[in-house]
C-alpha cells in the first residue's frame, strides 16, 4: 500500500491522556468511518465516513444565522430552534463557524497523516516515560487503510509505540497492511454467534475471527481482547463462555481479555446527531454482573480485566 | 477507623461552634497590668497568664490532649488583628456561630482596650493619610480592600490554638530540636546567655529583654503541661473503666516529662509536638515540617524494641488529625472570601531529598498516608515531595489517598523547589531540607519566615490599563497615564503599557508590605516562635527583629494572571493581527458586560487562544508575564532586609477578586470568577487533556517561584486502577522532572458535588480541594462550589 504523509483521512477526535486503549500514557486517534452498525454504538458519529453536524438544541437560540450560512439550504427554523435536514447536509460545517453560541459544531475533521502525526508527537515525552504511545481507534481505523498505514509509519518512524483499535472486519490484504505496522492490537469480539452477530452489527463474525486467528499465528503481533458487555444483547454467561472459549483455544492462554462495560455517554449523541430513532435504552451492567463474567473468563485461565 | 477515632471524629460535627473570649480576657488583664513594660515581655506575660489559667480539659478517648480553645471546638477571639465590631460579630452569629449576651458585652468593653492598639491600626496610621496608598488599598488591586483605617479590611479572627501567633507566618519552627533536646535545654541556654550578656550595645538590651521572655513562655508551656498531667491524674483516680484509667495514668505521666525533657518514645514525641503546635498556632499558617523525618527515629526504636505497632502508631496519627480539626478558625466578613470553609494551611511535609541527597521516605511516611485513609478529614493537610528517586510504592500509596476524594495529599517536585534556594544563595545540602509552609511555600526549617503575602488581582490592573490608568469602577486616577489604548498601534505598544502598570502597582503592594512587616515586627514580636528558630539564644532577637539564614520576609504574589494572559492574546490576535475588531468596540463591549449587540465579539474572544491547550501563541505570554512579575518582585526591598521574592498561589481570591473585576477581553463576564491557582488554566478552557495543561505550565519557569498552584481535576474513572494510577504518577513525575513545581487532584464526580448543592445535608462528609488546602464541600460559599464544578474535568470516555 502507498503510505505518504499527505494521505488524507477524516478523524474526530484526538484524545490525549488516552489510559484505557493500551499501554501507558497515550494519544487515541479517533476516525471516522464504520463497516458495523452496532446497534449499542456508544460513538455514533464515527460511524458515517463523512463530516456531520453535532447539534446541541438546548443551546440554540433559533437566531436563524445558520440557515442563511448553509449553501445547501438544509437549515430551517422549526419551533423556534434550527433544524438540520441530515440527507441535503453534506458537513460544509459553514454553520459550525457561524454560530454564535456554539450550539453546532462539526464532527469530523479532514487531516493528513503528517499532521495527525504532529497532534501525535506533542506527547512524545509522556509516551517515552510511560511506555505509551498512538492508539488507532474509531469508527474503524482499517476502513481508512492508506491513511492508517501513513500515521502508524510516521509514529513508528519516530520511535512511538503504535496500536490499533479494531472491529476486525476487513479483507486480509487491507489488515495485514495495516497491522504490519501496529506493536499491539486490540481486537473487539462483539458476539460469538456469527448469527447473533450479524443481527446486532450489520455482519457477520466469520471474517473477523478468521483475521484474529491470523493476526495471531501468522503476523505473530500481541493482542488484547475486548468485549463490551451490553445486556440484553451479548451478556449472557453462555456467549462469554464460548468467546473466551475461541480466544483460549484457537489464539492462546497469554490474551488479556478487558471486558467493557456499557456506559450511557453515548445516549446525547444520538440526540446531537438528530438521530434519536437509532438510539436504544440500555441499561449499564451492574457491578456483580460484571464481576461473574469476570471470573468465567478467568476460569479459563485467561487474565481478565474490567474496564479498559 | 476504630471506634475510639470514630467517636472522637463525630464530636468534630456540630451545629454551631461557641465563640469564646476567654484567652482575649486573660491577655488584656494581663497587658493592663504590664502598661510600659518592653513589649515583648509584656507579650511574654500575657501568654503565660493564657497557659496558666486558661481552662483546660480532656475529652473522653482522647490519647493525645491539649485543648485549642477554651470550649470544645470553641474559637477564641483574636484582639492582634484588630477589634471585632458589632457588625461582624452579627454576622458570625447569622451563620451559626454562638456567643452568650454577657460575654458579647465583655467583648465590647475588651475591644475598647486595643482601639489603634491592633496590627490594623498601626498600618492604618500610616496608610491612611497617603495619597498614594489609601486609594491603592480600597481599590481592591489587593483583596481584600480595606473598608476603614480602624477595621482594615474587617475583622479580626477567632481561631483555636494557644499562642501568639496570629499570623499568616509562612515557617517552620526546630521541632527536632523540642523533642530531642526539651524546652529546660533552651531555657538553660538562655539563662547562661543572659549571665555572659555585656551592655555594651542597645542591641544587648533588646536581646535582655529577649531572653527574658524567653525563658518566661518556655517555663510557662512547662507548667501548662504538668497542668494536664495533674488533670489526668485527677481524672484517672475517678475513672471506673480500668482500661481509660491506664490511658489516663499514662498521659500524666507523659505531660509530666514532656516538653521540659527529651522524648523518649513515639508516644511522647507526637504529645511534645503538639504542645508546641498549640503554641505556634492560632496561625493558620503553621507547619508541622518534615514530620516523618525528625518523627521517625522515635518511630524506629519503638518498633524495634516492641513498645509499638503499625496499628497503634496508626490510631496515634489518627488522634493526631482530629486534634487539628479542633483548631477551628474564622475572620472578618471579607476576609471570610478570601479563604472560604475555614481554610488552614496546616501543612506535613513527608517524602523527598535528604540533606545528603538520599531518599527520606519511611515507613511512617506510608503511617501518615495510611492514617489520612482511615480518617478522611480536611486538615492537617500533607504534602508529599517528590524526586527521581522517590519510590513508585510511595507514589501509588498517595494516589490511593488522592482517590478518596479528599483533595490531598498534594505534590511537589524535589527539583523547582531546591532550585528555587540555590539561585537564592542557599548551599545545596540545606535547600534539601526544604518544607512547605503554608499552602505551598516553601521556607528552610527553622532558618527563613515569610511574614507578608497579599492577594494582587492581576485583572484589575489589566482594566486599569484599558483606562490609561484610570478604575473604571470609580473613576479615580489609581495609577500613571500610559495611553489611551485606543491610539495604541501595535501589540508591543499594549504589552509596554500594561507591563508599566503592573510595576507601579506591585511597587504599592511592596510599600504595603514593608508598612506591615513593621507593624508586625513592633507589635507582635513572639517568643515562642522566636526560640525555637536556628541560633535564636545566640542571635536573642524576635524572628521578625533579625535576618534570617535565608530572608524572604516578603513575598508577592499574583492572581488571575492566567486570564490576563488570555486576555492579551486576545487582544493581540483580534486587535492588532487579524484586526477583527478595533479597541474602541471591544472597550464598549467589556463596559456592555458583552451584552446586547456584542455576544458574537464575546463568541470571536472565547475562541482565541487559551493557556492551558499547549499552545505557543498565548502560553509564551502567560510565560513573560509570569517572567516579568519575578523579575520587577525582585527590585524592591524589604523591611527585615533582603528583597522581595516572587509566589503564585491563589488560596480563594480568584473568587472574590473577580467579583471586583469587570468584564475581560477572554470572554469572561464581570464579576465572574478569575482562573484557580496560578498554572491552572481558566476553568473549561483546556480542551487538550491533562498532558496539554502541563505543557503549558511548563512553558512557564517556575523556578524563582517560591511556590506555584495547578489543579486537576479527575473524574474517579481515571483512577480505578493500579494501572491508572501509574499513569498518573508517571504524569506527575515528569511534570516535575520538567520543571513543574505543584500538582494537586480533585476526584470527584460532577453529579456528586451538584448533588451537594442541593442536599447539602447528605455531603457533610464531602471534602473537596479548594486551594492549597482541602475543606468540607458544604462549607464553602456558592461561587466557590460552582468554580469547582466548572473545573474542566479530565475524563476518559468519548
Amino acid at each position: 500500500m502507498i503510505e505518504s504523509h499527505n494521505t488524507k483521512g477524516l478523524i474526530f477526535n484526538v484524545q490525549y491522556y488516552s489510559i484505557h486503549d493500551g499501554p501507558g500514557i497515550r494519544t487515541t486517534v479517533f476516525m471516522k468511518g464504520c463497516p458495523l452498525k452496532c446497534l449499542w454504538c456508544q460513538n455514533p458519529e464515527s460511524q458515517r465516513l463523512q463530516r456531520e453536524i453535532f447539534f446541541e438544541l438546548e443551546k440554540c437560540t433559533g437566531c436563524g444565522i445558520c440557515v442563511q450560512a448553509c449553501s445547501e439550504g438544509a437549515i430551517e427554523l422549526f419551533e423556534g430552534r434550527s433544524r438540520t435536514n441530515r440527507k441535503k447536509c453534506s458537513g460544509t460545517g459553514r454553520c459550525a463557524e457561524v454560530c454564535p453560541v456554539e450550539a453546532r459544531k462539526i464532527m469530523g475533521r479532514s487531516v493528513t497523516a503528517k499532521e495527525v502525526f504532529e497532534e501525535v508527537a506533542r506527547d512524545a515525552l509522556f509516551y517515552q516515560r510511560s511506555g505509551g504511545g498512538v492508539t488507532l481507534s474509531g469508527g474503524e481505523p482499517l476502513a481508512q487503510p492508506r491513511f492508517a498505514v501513513s500515521v502508524l509509519k510516521l509514529c513508528k518512524d519516530a520511535g512511538i509505540h503504535t496500536t490499533v483499535d479494531t472491529c476486525g472486519y476487513a479483507s486480509w490484504d487491507t489488515v495485514q497492511q495495516v497491522l504490519s505496522y501496529a506493536d499491539l492490537v486490540l481486537y473487539d469480539f462483539k458476539h460469538i454467534d456469527p448469527a447473533e452477530h450479524k443481527r446486532y452489527t450489520g455482519v457477520s463474525n466469520e471474517l473477523i475471527l478468521d483475521n484474529a486467528r491470523k493476526i495471531y499465528h501468522e503476523l505473530a503481533i500481541p493482542m488484547l481482547a475486548r468485549v463490551p458487555i451490553i445486556p440484553t444483547y451479548n451478556d449472557s454467561a453462555d456467549n462469554i463462555k464460548a468467546t473466551t472459549q475461541f480466544i483460549s483455544s484457537e489464539l492462546g492462554k497469554n490474551i488479556k481479555v478487558h471486558l467493557l462495560p456499557y456506559h450511557r455517554l453515548g445516549e446525547t449523541k444520538y440526540e446531537r446527531l438528530e438521530k434519536m430513532d437509532l438510539a436504544v435504552l440500555i441499561e449499564p451492567p451492574a457491578e456483580e454482573q460484571m464481576l461473574a463474567l469476570q471470573e468465567i473468563v478467568q476460569s479459563f485461565g485467561l487474565e481478565a480485566v474490567l474496564g479498559g | 477507623m476504630n471506634e475510639r477515632i470514630a467517636k472522637l471524629k463525630s464530636n468534630l460535627q456540630l451545629e454551631s461552634f461557641p465563640l469564646c473570649i476567654e484567652k482575649f480576657k486573660l491577655i488584656t488583664q494581663s497587658l493592663e497590668e504590664t502598661e510600659g513594660q518592653p513589649e515583648i515581655l509584656r507579650r511574654a506575660k500575657s501568654l503565660a497568664r493564657v497557659l496558666d489559667k486558661i481552662t483546660i480539659f480532656i475529652e473522653d478517648g482522647e490519647l493525645i490532649v491539649g485543648n485549642a480553645a477554651s470550649k470544645p471546638m470553641g474559637l477564641e477571639i483574636d484582639h492582634d488583628y484588630g477589634p471585632w465590631s458589632e457588625e461582624e460579630i452579627a454576622s458570625l452569629k447569622d451563620e451559626g456561630y454562638t456567643i452568650s449576651a454577657e460575654e458579647e458585652a465583655e467583648l465590647k468593653v475588651l475591644n475598647s482596650y486595643y482601639k489603634g492598639k491592633s496590627l490594623v491600626g498601626r498600618m492604618g496610621e500610616v496608610l491612611y493619610e497617603d495619597e498614594r496608598l489609601w486609594p491603592f488599598m480600597q481599590s481592591g488591586v489587593l483583596f481584600p480592600p480595606w473598608k476603614s483605617r480602624e477595621e482594615g479590611s474587617g475583622g479580626g479572627y477567632a481561631q483555636g490554638g494557644l499562642g501568639l501567633a496570629p499570623g499568616f507566618y509562612l515557617m517552620g519552627v526546630d521541632f527536632a530540636k523540642v523533642l530531642n533536646e526539651g524546652l529546660q535545654k533552651i531555657i538553660a541556654e538562655a539563662k547562661e546567655e543572659l549571665k555572659v550578656l555585656k551592655f555594651t550595645s542597645a542591641n544587648a538590651v533588646k536581646k535582655c529583654y529577649f531572653l527574658k521572655a524567653v525563658i518566661i513562655v518556655l517555663e510557662a508551656i512547662i507548667r501548662f503541661a504538668h497542668r494536664f498531667a495533674n488533670l489526668a491524674k485527677e481524672m484517672a483516680a475517678e475513672e471506673a473503666n480500668s482500661l481509660r484509667r491506664k490511658e489516663l495514668e499514662r498521659i500524666a505521666e507523659t505531660c509530666l516529662r514532656v516538653l521540659a525533657y527529651p522524648a523518649r518514645t513515639f508516644y511522647e514525641a507526637l504529645q511534645s509536638f503538639w504542645f508546641i503546635f498549640l503554641l505556634i498556632t492560632p496561625s493558620p499558617t503553621a507547619a508541622a515540617g518534615r514530620f516523618d523525618q525528625y518523627m521517625y527515629p522515635f518511630y524506629k526504636r519503638d518498633i524495634e524494641e516492641g513498645r509499638l505497632n503499625d496499628e497503634e502508631a496508626l490510631e496515634l496519627l489518627q488522634c493526631l488529625r482530629i486534634k487539628d480539626m479542633q483548631l477551628n478558625r474564622i475572620s472578618g466578613k471579607l476576609n471570610r472570601q478570601k479563604n472560604e470553609g475555614m481554610a488552614k494551611w496546616h501543612n506535613w511535609t513527608i517524602g523527598g531529598l535528604t540533606p545528603e541527597a538520599e531518599d527520606g521516605t519511611n515507613e511512617l511516611s506510608y503511617l501518615i498516608l495510611e492514617a489520612a485513609k482511615r480518617c478522611p478529614t480536611p486538615h492537617h493537610t500533607i504534602t508529599v515531595r517528590v524526586h527521581e528517586g522517590t519510590p513508585e510504592d510511595f507514589m501509588l500509596k498517595a494516589l490511593e489517598v488522592v482517590k478518596t476524594g479528599i483533595g490531598m495529599p498534594a505534590f511537589i517536585g524535589d527539583k523547582s523547589y531546591i532550585e528555587y534556594f540555590i539561585r537564592n544563595g542557599v548551599p545545596l545540602q540545606e535547600a534539601r531540607d526544604y518544607i512547605v509552609t503554608g499552602c505551598l511555600d516553601a521556607n528552610l526549617p527553622a532558618q527563613s519566615r515569610t511574614a507578608s503575602i497579599a492577594m494582587f488581582i492581576v485583572p484589575r490592573v489589566f482594566e486599569i490599563t484599558m483606562h490609561n490608568g484610570v478604575d473604571p469602577h470609580t473613576g479615580k486616577q489609581l495609577g500613571p497615564r500610559t495611553g489611551e489604548v485606543e491610539q495604541f498601534t501595535c501589540f508591543d505598544e499594549f504589552m509596554a503599557a500594561f507591563k508599566e502598570q503592573l510595576a507601579y502597582f506591585m511597587r504599592l503592594n511592596a510599600e504595603r508590605n514593608n508598612i506591615e512587616l513593621c507593624a508586625m515586627k513592633e507589635l507582635l514580636p513572639d517568643p515562642v516562635r522566636s526560640s525555637l528558630m536556628s541560633d535564636a539564644i545566640k542571635e536573642g532577637r524576635d524572628v521578625l527583629d533579625r535576618v534570617m539564614p535565608f530572608e524572604n520576609g516578603a513575598v508577592m504574589n499574583p492572581v488571575g494572571m492566567i486570564n490576563v494572559a488570555d486576555s492579551l492574546a486576545a487582544v493581540r490576535k483580534l486587535v492588532f493581527e487579524e484586526k477583527k475588531i478595533t479597541m474602541k468596540q471591544l472597550k464598549e463591549a467589556l463596559a456592555a458586560n458583552w451584552e446586547g449587540e456584542y455576544v458574537e465579539m464575546r463568541q470571536m474572544c472565547l475562541k482565541a487562544p487559551k493557556y492551558g491547550n499547549d499552545d505557543d501563541y498565548v502560553d509564551l505570554i502567560a510565560r513573560e508575564l509570569y517572567q516579568y512579575w519575578a523579575e520587577v518582585t525582585g527590585t524592591f526591598d524589604t523591611a527585615l532586609g533582603g528583597k522581595h521574592l516572587p509566589t503564585a498561589i491563589s488560596i480563594t481570591a480568584h473568587g472574590p477578586g473577580g467579583a471586583l473585576t469587570g468584564a475581560t477581553p477572554n470572554g469572561r463576564f464581570a464579576g465572574d470568577v478569575l482562573a484557580d491557582g496560578t498554572m491552572s488554566p481558566m476553568r473549561g478552557m483546556d480542551l487538550n487533556g491533562p498532558t496539554a495543561v502541563i505543557k503549558s505550565a511548563l512553558k512557564i519557569n517556575q523556578d524563582p517561584y517560591q511556590a506555584t498552584l495547578l489543579n486537576l481535576k479527575f473524574h474517579p474513572s481515571a483512577l480505578k486502577t493500579t494501572e491508572d494510577l501509574r499513569k498518573l504518577s508517571c504524569l506527575i513525575r515528569t511534570y516535575f522532572e520538567l520543571g513543574g513545581k505543584h500538582l494537586q487532584f480533585n476526584v470527584v464526580d460532577k453529579e456528586t458535588l451538584l448533588d451537594a448543592q442541593k442536599h447539602p445535608e447528605n455531603h457533610r462528609d464531602l471534602i473537596v480541594r479548594v486551594a492549597g488546602y482541602s475543606a468540607y464541600f458544604i462549607k464553602l460559599g456558592r461561587a466557590v462550589q460552582d468554580e469547582i464544578i466548572k473545573r474542566t474535568e479530565h475524563q476518559l470516555t468519548v
